[in-house]
């Protein structure tokens, strides 16, 4: 049950940054993350902030430089759809495909897709952890198994997104507005290492809104891809995956960003992998040392440990695929 | 027979039931409505969301409730403080253990008793106190600010680890709630006779109920009769509970259930709810709505216990096998509920094995009492029982639909070898294997693998020990002037579509549509006694009443025909909605039957008679599966799977196809995705709603889903022919997957779920 909140939709941005900067202020864009987490008090509001009346903020533009710019409210159905994704940025549409289920993608938005919390039992239910403001991490001696292989630190959640990964790999920033103006920020950089602050899921300052996604143009060659696993085929979080963008020279890789999800609390890139990549030739025995050495470097906890053998699978299943373009 | 009683014109006469259908055999090979693909006499109500389901119900003055649960595995509440909670907005009553007058005795399943808010809460969720409020908001808001304190106690939450000594007791004495065994023949003579014996242990995680509608109920007083509208299997068995504990007169409380949005077994008695809301409604003395929240419904609504079961089974070289030694371990929770029932049937009665021992445990642990779920035991069973048949085919050589045809019983074995009246099993998985293409698949498995994405192709079979149904039941069937009829049954539908086949079994009988049958049913007030619809029993025991209840008011009819044709009774025959002469010279509808013209109505009342002795009346089943397991990631893709059941007749080719897609799915989630994650720590549930709790999508189930019934009436049955289907559809499911599966990869697993999380180690771990 829901504690009570103000609510406003402001028509402006700035009203809207302005309605942030005050109390226990949450953004409400789509709402399927934000109702849920109220409903469940993992956190409180005091306002809700719907970003619904800023019609600027949806929709998909080409830009000058070939580059898409997708504003913060556009919705994931219309992000997997959209022609333009489907035609340049492969992996950003089959990312945006794979999310949760139909009715959720119609619902959902880039923003809150960026911004979502992490899908952690403990975190979810009552208990009261480190994310929370509490003492401890539960899953370090609990049930672990859709828990993180990289970047545990003190939390060990993994970050739930499937779209992050997919634009980190493509090299995509985000343009925000906030109390003391905007800035534009990798995608990379975007989210918060439980190191620096286990309570906080991005960097954002109070008050300070996504406004829109800029994806660079598509380099000659690239080759992008993203490949989610779960346990069910709908509805459900990755409890592995990967976007590949591989920018491709004949069939040697002049460039590539792997980005795993679901493997560390933020999106996260796997330089060991890249590094036997760049340069090379895509064949099998590449192939094998690059998803070898994805998890090379993992540190599975007590039930997680068949991430390292799946994460393996997964790259060899989908660089193989590369391979055969 | 001759109209010799004396009765005052146009008062309706009620028929006794005996004399007037004791001759009556199943329907012959022609009907008009059985058997037709007939959509629900409620399709529109559903679809349209015209129906009210008991959580849809607004009622003047309504209060709602929401109950606060202990938020610990094990504790004793040693202090509550309402105050605060009482003086808030919309508040109008608060009880817990402070109010004993609104606290009486309540036992969990009979060996334990306590009191409905007790101090003891032996699970995360037990009931602590409960409020009345304007608004569910309100309700809700007011549970936060009551102040509990508790004393929190060690707690056990494997049932592995509450066997071992030193475990914490979840009761005084130890924590095995129950032990049984079972032998018949000689198991060591059976081993020492066998070419292969094998041996395995096998584990199913608890799977949970939550059925679309939450669990609970409506209730209101009016003076000292109580009303409760509750989403239940059984009116009957609510009713009789709640004047239990309530101390009332059965009939000071009615009980009514029209629509039920799912139970799976988990609704075939009532729980706190109902005696919570039936003390708040008469505290406040308004109508009073308590339903649990999703996370409540998983937390105390029951469960299918987890299960550990070891097998060790031998064979002869041509596949006779020999002995079969079955121990399972279940746990009922933290009060006695049936962890381990009838967890051994399948190993002892499915296929004919002259040596068999069997040795069950049930545990407590600190968790909620399982309940009944949709064929209890035999699901865990036929995941242990049915891989052991396809490994023991498999070390033979054998093919296992072979093994299979190779021991088929008689008669049910767990029963005295009572003779079966039918040779379903055979014909099950003959014609099954028949229709799937079931030689061709498994040849071709393996030229349709290709790399990394290997095919396999697996089945496994089942029976149901009940099925056959049975009485009591008492049913009324009411003709009208028209010809259109008034049907009054206890029985719920719970959503497989019972209203519709018995207002095919009444259309049958008069001749008319089934649209032309009025449906008055669970409902304690206006209905007869049913028993909870469960168990597959439901068509088998109401259908057969159903249908002498309409002879009852047919053997009538000939009479007024007799009379007004000036025939013998034996002369005249019912066709359709007319009566004839057998000489084809005299012929006039129902509704033209003067007398009945005259009366308005004609009553008659149908029985539930006892099945025949000596025999067992049994469904069953055989299902056959083809997946694509990727063992590069673990996924398994179910690409198509086939059910074939031999339940006696096809009423309703629509539902028992519902029933068989529905089954399937279930058993799906039961392979593929469902568990309940208690953590290790803190023993709270993980994964409480549906997010973490995986039900299978749409996507999960496969594609081709083939439905082969097996086409036969069983005509020592019943009086329609016809058994129970809904849990036989659902025992071999996770079984032929798991075959499917080990036939792909070359390798078994033994414990459920597989997906990706707990088989991509297995696999990785034999191509290193």
């Amino acid at each position: 049950m829901l504690t009570p909140f103000a609510y406003v939709r402001p028509a402006s941005l700035q009203d809207a940054v302005a309605a942030l900067t005050e109390g226990n202020a949450h953004i409400h864009a789509g709402g399927t993350d934000l109702l849920g987490c109220l409903r469940d008090e993992v956190f409180g509001a005091d306002r809700l902030v719907s970003l619904a009346a800023l019609g600027d903020l949806a929709g998909l533009r080409e830009t000058r430089d070939g580059g898409l710019d997708i504003g913060a409210m556009t919705t994931i159905t219309d992000i997997a759809a959209h022609p333009l994704v489907q035609r340049r940025y492969p992996g950003l549409a089959q990312a945006a495909g794979e999310v949760a289920s139909p009715q959720l993608r119609n619902q959902g938005t880039l923003g809150g897709n960026l911004c979502q919390k992490p899908r952690c039992w403990y975190y979810r239910g009552d208990f009261p952890c480190l994310r929370k403001g509490g003492h401890k991490c539960f899953a370090v001696n609990g049930e672990n198994e859709y828990h993180c292989i990289f970047g545990g630190a003190n939390c060990f959640i993994v970050h739930p997104s499937d779209i992050a990964p997919a634009l980190v790999s493509l090299d995509a920033e985000i343009e925000t507005a906030g109390p003391s103006g905007g800035r534009r920020l990798p995608v990379s950089q975007l989210h918060m290492p439980p190191e620096q602050d286990p309570t906080r899921e991005t960097l954002l300052k109070p008050g300070e809104v996504i406004v829109k996604v800029h994806v660079p143009p598509a380099p000659a060659g690239l080759y992008s891809s993203y490949r989610k696993v779960r346990t069910r085929r709908s509805w459900d979080f990755a409890v592995a995956g990967c976007a590949l963008a591989l920018v491709m020279d004949g069939d040697r890789v002049r460039d590539c960003r792997v980005v795993l999800a679901a493997a560390a609390p933020i999106p996260w890139r796997s330089p060991e992998t890249e590094q036997v990549l760049r340069g090379q030739t895509l064949d099998d025995a590449v192939i094998r040392k690059a998803a070898k050495a994805a998890v090379a470097n993992a540190r599975p906890m007590t039930k997680n440990a068949y991430k390292i053998p799946l994460f393996e699978g997964m790259l060899l299943e989908e660089l193989r695929k590369a391979a055969q373009v | 027979m001759a109209d010799n009683e004396t009765d005052i014109e146009g008062q309706p006469r009620i028929a006794p039931d005996a004399g007037a259908a004791d001759d009556a055999r199943p329907w012959g090979e022609q009907t008009r409505v059985v058997g037709n693909r007939r959509p629900r006499v409620d399709a529109w109500e559903r679809v349209s969301g015209a129906a009210v389901f008991p959580s849809d119900l607004v009622l003047p003055g309504m209060l709602h409730a929401a109950v606060l649960g202990s938020p610990h595995a094990n504790a004793r509440v040693t202090a509550i403080d309402t105050s605060r909670a009482e003086r808030m907005p919309g508040v109008y009553a608060v009880i817990s253990r402070n109010t004993p007058e609104a606290n009486p005795d309540w036992d969990y399943f009979s060996a334990h008793s306590g009191k409905l808010f007790y101090d003891h809460c032996r699970f995360e969720g037990d009931a602590v106190a409960a409020v009345a409020a304007q608004s569910p908001y309100q309700a809700h808001d007011a549970l936060r600010a009551i102040q509990v304190e508790y004393e929190i106690l060690p707690f056990v939450s494997d049932e592995l680890e509450a066997l071992k000594p030193g475990a914490p007791e979840v009761h005084s004495g130890g924590n095995r709630a129950g032990t049984q065994t079972y032998a018949r023949g000689n198991i060591e003579q059976g081993f020492s006779e066998a070419d292969l014996v094998l041996e395995q242990r096998y584990r199913t995680a608890s799977e949970m109920h939550t059925p679309l509608e939450p669990h609970g109920c409506v209730a209101r007083w009016d003076g000292d009769s109580l009303t409760v509208w509750e989403s239940t299997q059984g009116v009957y068995a609510v009713q009789s509970k709640i004047a239990d504990v309530l101390k009332l007169p059965l009939s000071r409380v009615r009980v009514i259930g029209h629509y039920v949005g799912g139970a799976f077994g988990s609704k075939l008695r009532t729980d706190k709810y109902a005696i919570i809301a039936a003390l708040l409604a008469r505290r406040v003395n308004r109508p009073v709505k308590l339903f649990m929240t999703r996370e409540q419904t998983l937390l105390t609504q029951g469960n299918r216990p987890p299960a550990t079961m070891t097998v060790k089974a031998g064979v002869k070289k041509d596949g006779t096998l020999t002995a079969i030694q079955f121990s399972g371990i279940g746990a009922s929770g933290a009060y006695k509920a049936g962890g381990t029932s009838l967890l051994d049937w399948l190993a002892k009665d499915l296929y004919r094995c002259a040596n068999v021992s069997t040795e069950l445990t049930d545990v407590y642990i600190n968790a909620q009492p399982a309940r009944p779920f949709r064929a209890p035991g035999y699901v865990q069973c036929s995941w242990a029982m049915e891989q052991m048949m396809d490994a023991l085919a498999d070390g033979l050589g054998m093919d296992p639909v072979e093994l299979r045809l190779r021991n088929i019983p008689a008669g049910t074995q767990a029963r005295d070898d009572k003779p079966y009246t039918t040779d379903g099993l055979r014909l099950c998985i003959e014609q099954g294997a028949r229709a799937f293409g079931w030689q061709e698949a498994r040849a071709a498995a393996a030229q349709h693998s290709k790399g990394h994405l290997q095919r396999g192709v697996g089945m496994a079979a089942a029976n149901w020990y009940a099925g056959d149904g049975g009485p009591p039941s008492t049913v009324i069937v009411r003709l009208y002037a028209d010809g259109t009829a008034n049907l009054n049954m206890g029985a719920s539908d719970i959503g497989t579509g019972t209203k519709t086949v018995m207002a095919m079994v009444v259309a049958e009988e008069f001749g008319v549509d089934p649209d032309a049958v009025q449906i008055e049913h669970a409902d304690t007030g206006t209905t007869q006694y049913a028993t909870p619809s469960g168990g597959s029993k439901t068509v088998p025991t109401e259908a057969p009443a159903v249908r002498r209840a309409c002879l009852a008011v047919k053997s009538q009819l000939l009479d007024m025909a007799a009379q007004q044709l000036g025939r013998p009774r034996e002369e005249i025959v019912f066709d359709g909605d007319h009566l004839r002469t057998t000489d084809g010279l005299e012929s006039l509808a129902i509704r033209e039957l003067d007398r009945l013209r005259k009366q308005k109505v004609v009553v008659g009342v149908g029985q539930r008679q006892s099945n025949p002795q000596g025999v067992s009346i049994t469904p069953f089943a055989a299902q056959f599966c083809e997946v694509e397991v990727n063992t590069l990631t673990g996924e398994v893709r179910l690409l198509r799977m086939l059910g074939s059941n031999e339940s006696g007749r096809v009423i309703n080719r629509l539902t028992w196809d519902g029933q068989l897609i529905g089954g399937i799915t279930m058993g799906v989630g039961y392979a593929t995705t469902e568990r309940r994650v208690l953590d290790g720590p803190t023993g709270k549930l993980c994964n409480k709603n549906w997010h973490d709790y995986k039900l299978p999508t749409t996507l999960d189930v496969p594609a081709e889903v083939i439905s082969e019934p097996i086409m036969l009436t069983d005509e020592q049955a019943n009086i329609v022919g016809a058994k129970g289907l809904g849990e036989p559809v659902t025992i071999p499911t996770a079984g032929a997957i798991a075959n499917a599966v080990a036939h792909a990869l070359g390798m078994r697993l033994y414990d459920t779920p597989i997906n990706p999380v707990t088989l991509i180690e297995r696999v990785a771990a034999r191509e290193a």
